[in-house]
């Protein structure tokens, strides 16, 4: 998120990275596990680096050549060394002769997160509405500003349920479980079956009202949330609106969320269907990884 | 804002009067609003950069263009998750 914020809305880095370099982002948790030609590329690239062990993160910013020859690694915060690094990189680069492009061959299912034939993607936000200490560090800012986002995916069985009126478990518990989440500040620990104390959602009409009521065992995370939802349809049954909201205090953090405000804050989720036109719509949920089955059937 | 919040926040200007309203009032339009405005900056400057998201189209693409590969690797995708 904060790389969004500052190194990736520098000017100069922008241009750089336009002009003089072909730009990839990937989520490296599944990369780095794949075993295909695409984890055999990052494994190179990687492996060159000082994040060298694929049991662990191989997170940080890479520059690489066309031959999966590393030029430089990066994973400190802030754009001036980046914008340094990616000057050199580009003034240096001589193009390794004889590369050809890699043929992606057969992908690694385990990893191959694809959207069900007939699923729809719904863009989910959450922000913390307040709670933070005041501050003048600019990182906190950015931290206490965030926005976050993940997609949710909704089969074509779950809108057939959704057009007759009635609530499908299993995308009431998906929502619950793997959405209703602080991941503002970074990866977030989703919930447990055991952990979702109650939901109650209603259908009446396009309209949906519900709440939920998240908390672990000892009590040390948790959200309670009203959810409000309006939804659509096309002639052929497949939703071509879904906007909702879920407001509520949300207490406690993850091993990646970190210094969240103290005690109970306000966190407002919005849900609002994805068309294609953002760069993030094609990127699973990220509950998904690694066990796709889980995440659409979320009482297993 | 809608007309129908411009119109509550007028009433509630006007008359000093509190003014309940409740969810399931606003119409559709307002709560797709309201979804829009926690939404993430659709013109955020790092959306601009024509990211990939294969890095074998990537690198195909350095391939036919002689240029490096910048790759932003993260732990959840930089572009959708977190």
């Amino acid at each position: 998120m904060l790389d969004r914020e500052s190194t990736f809305a520098d000017p100069e880095i922008l241009a750089l990275l336009k002009e003089r370099f072909v730009p990839v982002a990937i989520d490296q948790w599944y990369t780095r596990r794949q075993q295909d030609a695409t984890g055999d590329f990052w494994r190179k690239i990687a492996g060159q680096g000082p994040r060298n062990d694929f049991q662990n993160t191989t997170q940080g910013l890479y520059i690489a050549g066309a031959d999966g020859q590393l030029i430089a690694f990066n994973n400190n915060r802030g754009p001036e060394r980046i914008r340094k690094l990616l000057h050199d990189a580009a003034d240096n680069y001589k193009h390794p002769d004889n590369t050809q492009p890699i043929e992606h061959g057969a992908a690694d299912a385990k990893y191959a997160a694809v959207l069900p034939e007939g699923a729809v993607v719904v863009r989910v936000s959450a922000r913390v509405e307040g709670g933070y200490a005041e501050t003048d560090d600019q990182w906190e800012k950015l931290f206490q500003s965030a926005v976050s986002r993940d997609n949710l995916w909704i089969t074509a069985e779950e809108q057939k349920s959704l057009a007759a009126g009635k609530m499908p478990e299993d995308l009431e518990l998906r929502i619950a479980r793997f959405h209703l989440v602080d991941n503002t500040r970074g990866e977030p620990p989703t919930w447990s079956v055991d952990e979702v104390r109650e939901t109650a959602f209603q259908i009446d009409g396009n309209k949906l009202n519900g709440t939920a009521k998240l908390e672990t065992k000892n009590g040390k995370r948790g959200y309670g949330a009203k959810l409000r939802g309006e939804f659509g349809f096309d002639d052929n049954g497949k939703l071509n609106r879904f906007d909702m909201i879920a407001e509520g205090k949300f207490w406690g953090t993850g091993q990646h969320t970190m210094e969240p405000p103290v005690g109970k804050f306000p966190l407002v989720i919005a849900f609002t269907l994805a068309d294609g036109t953002d760069i993030g719509d094609g990127v699973p949920p990220h509950a998904s990884r690694g066990w796709i089955d889980g995440y659409l059937q979320p009482h297993r | 804002m809608s007309a129908v919040i411009r119109s509550i926040t007028l009433l509630v200007l006007l008359t000093g009067l509190p003014v309940a309203v409740s969810a399931q009032e606003l119409s559709g339009a307002d709560l797709a609003e309201q979804c829009q405005a926690v939404c993430q900056d659709r013109d955020a400057p790092w959306r601009t950069v024509p990211w990939k998201t294969d890095l074998l189209d990537a690198q195909k693409l350095a391939v036919e263009q002689h240029k490096p590969i910048f790759v932003w690797a993260m732990d959840g995708h930089p572009l959708g998750c977190t």
